[in-house]
């Protein structure tokens, strides 16, 4: 296993080559896209509402096929959905009936031994931070929590890539900061198997908080438009004034687009 | 028989059917709003609508026919009497299900609606009745089916050696098929298939727009009124009925005093509305009770002294026919829920599968069994070259019942699985759950309140298949098909020999029965479906 780590560090691990998607017939929503992530990195996308950006996440994890293009997890090509790339949604989805641990066991079952199914969710439950909550409903939990949960069971199906769809948009600013800065040490912490995070957001902010490349996306059909490598020293701090200036190109990469449409 | 008259006959009851579905639904919206705001009376209503829900039709018949038939008499008593067992078939489903929906809508939306004051007509119309839709468009159809299941039941009933009868297609049928007349059945049996296509074709499209428009976030997608149409509808709607928007309320408040004024008015009026309605309820609910006592009453009345002993003394052996009608029901079931669930899960991961057979599937369930099954019959009881045994006749009835009953929890459960947010069918496609924790943990529970209600309607529709099945005379020609335990042909072969007093007996036992079993058991279902397995609240979103 190690020796398999060692031998793709700084590899590409997830990559996709003139990836396209269309909902019906020929009308591309997004088109001719080739991203490449590596070891230990997490890259932002950025782009106006309604882009495209959910749908690519989509489409990389296989969860909807393709159009045009292919996606490669590791130079195999990717055809069908794999716990490999964990999706984390947009909304936030935990079943209601099921205990915190339980949504996060699910994606165990079957696969390892019931006790170290318990184990590893009781382990990831914690890493997210919410240990001695294991037995709640998502009913009697915060948004904040369900999606700590949610993370969680992502985390659990020991993916190599995770895909996060704006996942502080639904938490308030004070939980969101904290979770923020927390997923870092969370996402690359020695304890889980995960290589590269892919991160949609709109809050600008934290995409330069937390990342180490920012892929722009804009047009019809949206494209990449931009890429931007974030050269900042971590633990990062919106203090520091070349923290300001990485906002501010963000800022005017998504300007025009915004004026547009 | 003239073509004429099957087409006329078929349209006849056809029309009888949807007028009856419309006034349900009408009266389910306002019952069941009344039900939501008012404790007592939703006690009362859903106790109420569980019992009546789970007596078969043929149960009502002893007392529709003191009522409307001698209380009236003449073509408009066994008009009325007609249209009393079409609409039993029908509405306890309806009810329930609009009276389900208002229960589930998402408190942010009622909520949002209590904010802006929307006044129970606003309510109503911008809330309530939208966010019914799907649960209607999906009842409507069972409602459709279990009324032409029992629409020979009931548009033609003997007592004794008197047939009453109206016009209709299931008229037709009953005096094709007891005399044996081949080429009228088929020919009945076409024409009714042409219209069951045509209006299951239209409930199809209904119930589609429905779910993608109204429905919480399912994979269902939108269909939009595309091209010469649509900048037409768009007009009328502006034009004709200019709808108030919220904000134009909002932008008068801001105004002044006066106007704060009339929007308090606004309020109060909308609370005497709810007034109103909890009247009509609350006078709805006594008229329920008054009707249910009078005929009781007319029932025991009717019934001399001495009988009562006798039929005291036979109440031990009507309960063990009730006991192995149960045991009939329990097969049926069982079996109608592992074939629905699975032809379901089929069709739910076959796309292609499921657009061709669907259709068909829901044309064959609105088409009734009873209308289709002496042909069955006919055609398979000469193989047996002996007189049927009772294991061949048991099997017969069950089939009977399961062609009757299957389709309530496989359209209960295909709802359901359509229901289900994309966002919870990706997490199972993306960490690769497999089948069984998938069924167990996910599939079942996300469906469980559609599934206590489909299989409420198949074990209801089950006995309504035993009513049908269990004494059959003249099925086909001059054959009959009958058990040789059960309860229910102790009840239709009581009416047939015109023995009302022991009809009514056994239904009165299977009514107190059913209503212990739907207030320890049914409600408690549905209570633990309502609280706990509402998958669309485990969708987190802004
Ligand atoms: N089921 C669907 N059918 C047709 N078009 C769709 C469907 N879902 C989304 N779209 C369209 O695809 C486009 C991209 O949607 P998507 O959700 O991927 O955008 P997004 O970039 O994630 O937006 P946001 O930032 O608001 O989340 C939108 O223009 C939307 O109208
Ligand atoms: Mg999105």
């Amino acid at each position: 296993m190690t020796q398999t780590f060692n031998e793709t560090l700084g590899e590409s691990q997830l990559e996709c080559k003139d990836l396209g998607y269309a909902y019906s017939g020929t009308n591309f929503i997004f088109k001719d896209i080739s991203i490449k992530t590596y070891a230990d990195e997490l890259v932002a996308i950025v782009g106006p509402s309604g882009t495209g950006k959910s749908t690519f996440l989509r489409v990389l994890a296989s969860l909807i096929p393709s159009t045009a293009g292919h996606a490669f997890l590791n130079n195999v090509e990717m055809k069908d959905p794999s716990s490999q790339i964990s999706l984390v949604h947009q909304s936030i989805a935990t079943f209601p009936w099921m205990t915190a641990l339980d949504n996060v066991k699910i994606v165990l079952r079957n696969k390892v031994k019931d006790d170290e199914a318990t184990e590893i969710a009781k382990k990831m439950i914690a890493l997210v931070g919410l240990n001695g909550h294991e037995d709640a409903y998502p009913k009697e939990m915060s948004g904040g929590m369900r999606q700590r949960i949610a993370i969680a069971r992502a985390l659990a199906a020991s993916p190599t890539i995770m895909l996060m769809d704006e996942p502080f948009v639904h938490l308030d600013e004070l939980t969101a900061n904290s979770l923020r800065a927390e997923i870092y040490s969370i996402v690359f912490n020695p304890e889980n198997t995960l290589k590269s995070v892919i991160l949609v957001s709109h809050n600008l902010h934290e995409v330069v908080q937390l990342a180490d490349r920012v892929y722009v996306m804009g047009g019809t059909p949206a494209r990449i438009v931009n890429e931007i490598k974030i050269d900042l020293p971590r633990p990062r701090s919106e203090e520091d004034p070349l923290f300001y200036e990485y906002v501010k190109t963000l800022y005017k990469e998504l300007m025009p687009k915004e004026s547009v449409g | 028989m003239e073509l004429i008259t099957i087409i006329l006959a078929t349209l006849a009851s056809l029309s009888r059917v949807l007028m009856l579905i419309l006034i349900s639904i009408v009266s389910g919206w306002i019952l069941s709003y009344v039900a939501v705001k008012n404790r007592k009376f939703e006690n009362i209503y859903i106790s109420f609508v569980n019992i009546f829900e789970s007596i078969p039709v043929i149960g009502f018949l002893p007392i529709v026919l003191v009522i409307f038939i001698s209380g009236l008499g003449g073509t408009l008593g066994v008009e009325i009497a007609a249209d009393f067992l079409v609409f039993d078939a029908i509405v306890w489903n309806i009810w329930i299900g609009q009276y389900q929906a208002f229960k589930t809508i998402p408190q942010h939306l009622i909520e949002v609606s209590e904010n802006y004051n929307f006044g129970w007509w606003g309510k109503m119309k911008n809330l309530y009745i939208p966010f019914s839709y799907p649960r209607v468009s999906s009842d409507i159809f069972p409602s459709f089916a279990d009324a032409l299941f029992y629409i020979m039941v009931s548009e033609v009933f003997s007592v004794g050696i008197t047939a009453y009868k109206v016009f209709g297609i299931g008229t037709l049928i009953v005096q094709a098929t007891s005399t044996g007349d081949l080429t009228s059945i088929y020919e009945c049996l076409g024409v009714l298939a042409v219209g069951v296509v045509v209006i299951t074709l239209a409930f199809g499209s209904f119930s589609k727009h429905a779910i993608a428009k109204y429905g919480l976030n399912t994979s269902i997608e939108i269909k939009r009124h595309i091209g010469y149409w649509r900048p037409h509808i768009r007009k009328w709607s502006k034009d004709v009925i200019p709808t108030p928007r919220v904000s134009k309320y909002a932008t008068k408040m801001k105004m002044g005093t006066e106007n704060i004024q009339t929007a308090v008015t606004k309020v109060r009026t909308s609370r005497s509305f709810e007034k109103i309605g909890k009247y009509i309820g609350t006078g709805i609910a006594w008229m329920f009770l008054i009707f249910i006592g009078y005929s009781s009453i007319n029932v025991i009345l009717s019934v001399p002294h001495s009988q009562w002993a006798i039929y005291l003394a036979q109440t031990p052996n009507l309960l063990y026919q009730m006991g192995v009608d149960y045991i009939r029901v329990i097969v049926v079931t069982i079996v109608s829920f592992v074939f629905a669930v699975s032809l379901g899960y089929y069709l739910a991961n076959h796309k292609k599968a499921s657009t061709i057979s669907l259709p068909i599937i829901q044309t064959i369930s609105a088409f009734p069994a009873p209308a289709y099954f002496p042909l069955i019959f006919a055609a398979t009881a000469p193989l047996f070259l002996h007189n049927l045994s009772s294991v061949e006749t048991e099997l017969y009835v069950m089939l009977l019942c399961f062609l009757g009953t299957f389709y309530y929890v496989f359209f209960g459960f295909w709802v359901g699985v359509r229901a289900i947010p994309t966002e919870f069918l990706e997490v199972t496609q993306n960490y690769k759950i497999g089948f069984f924790t998938k069924m167990r943990r996910i599939i079942l529970p996300a469906t469980f309140p559609y599934l206590v209600t489909g299989l409420s309607s198949t074990i209801n529709s089950a006995w309504g298949g035993l009513a049908v099945g269990e004494f059959w005379p003249n099925i086909y020609g001059n054959q009959t098909l009958q058990v040789h335990t059960g309860m229910m042909k102790v009840i239709s072969k009581g009416l047939a020999n015109g023995d009302m007093g022991i009809a009514a007996w056994t239904s009165l036992l299977f009514a107190i029965v059913v209503g212990v079993y739907s207030i320890v058991f049914t409600r408690n279902l549905m209570d633990l479906a309502r609280k706990k397995y509402v998958i669309e609240e485990g969708i987190y979103a802004a």
